[in-house]
């Protein structure tokens, strides 16, 4: 089995981008990978905790835990929750994610074995 | 090398492709992406099928947008979201997105 680590800097929460990455990933997971998953600007939004389930929209806060819980690593930069308002309070918590800095991702990268960077729009 | 790049957009990319050195490149078509493998201009399919020699349409964005398989250029392979996750393990070292 091989890491995969994807850096999703969009996008806000039901955007496709955010839905692409998330499904990427739990795929992997489900398959035996190790993966990283980095949500840097608008993804930060992802770490919101409190989001509901609605009808006909994108809901993922259970499926990523879901991946945490079988062994995904989350996470999010902490300048960028900041910059939004979204202080430690208010994102979920959960053993396998942390707020950081970048450094983590680039760390993530260097260990990696495929990396898969999604840009901002 | 070999390149795997994920196309999002319904956009002509070609120009952007053209200026990625690969010695493989594959072509991950995702989102709104898929309609360069279902979309034809004049009777002309997208430019960007004449681009890489491996061309992939993920199957649920696909079918998200009603596009049944058959509706695919013939160009193109359609993949799940599984499929991805092991061509990028064993086909391409290299990843980025458009």
């Amino acid at each position: 089995m091989a890491k995969l680590t994807i850096g999703c800097f969009s996008s806000l929460v039901g955007s496709m981008s955010l839905d692409f990455a998330v499904k990427l990933a739990e795929t992997a997971v489900e398959k035996g990978h190790e993966v990283d998953f980095w949500m840097s600007g608008n993804a930060t939004m992802l770490s919101k905790k409190g989001q509901k389930s609605f009808k006909d929209y994108s809901y993922l806060d259970k499926r990523i835990r879901a991946a945490m819980d079988k062994g995904m690593n989350m996470c999010a930069c902490e300048a960028c929750a900041e910059a939004r308002g979204y202080h430690k309070e208010d994102t979920f918590d959960h053993p396998k994610f942390i707020r950081k800095s970048m450094d983590w991702y680039l760390a993530s990268c260097h260990t990696a074995d495929r990396v898969l960077h999604i840009g901002g729009e | 090398m070999k390149l795997g790049v994920f196309v999002s957009d319904y956009q002509t990319a070609v120009n952007t492709l053209d200026r990625l050195k690969s010695d493989t490149l594959g072509i991950f078509l995702v989102q709104n992406g898929v309609y360069h493998a279902t979309i034809a201009e004049n009777g002309k399919g997208s430019a960007l099928l004449d681009a890489a020699p491996r061309i992939y349409a993920l199957r649920e964005d696909l079918e998200t947008r009603g596009f049944a398989a058959d509706a695919v250029d013939s160009r193109v392979k359609v993949v799940g979201y599984g499929d991805v996750v092991d061509l990028i393990f064993s086909d391409y070292p290299k990843l980025a997105w458009l």
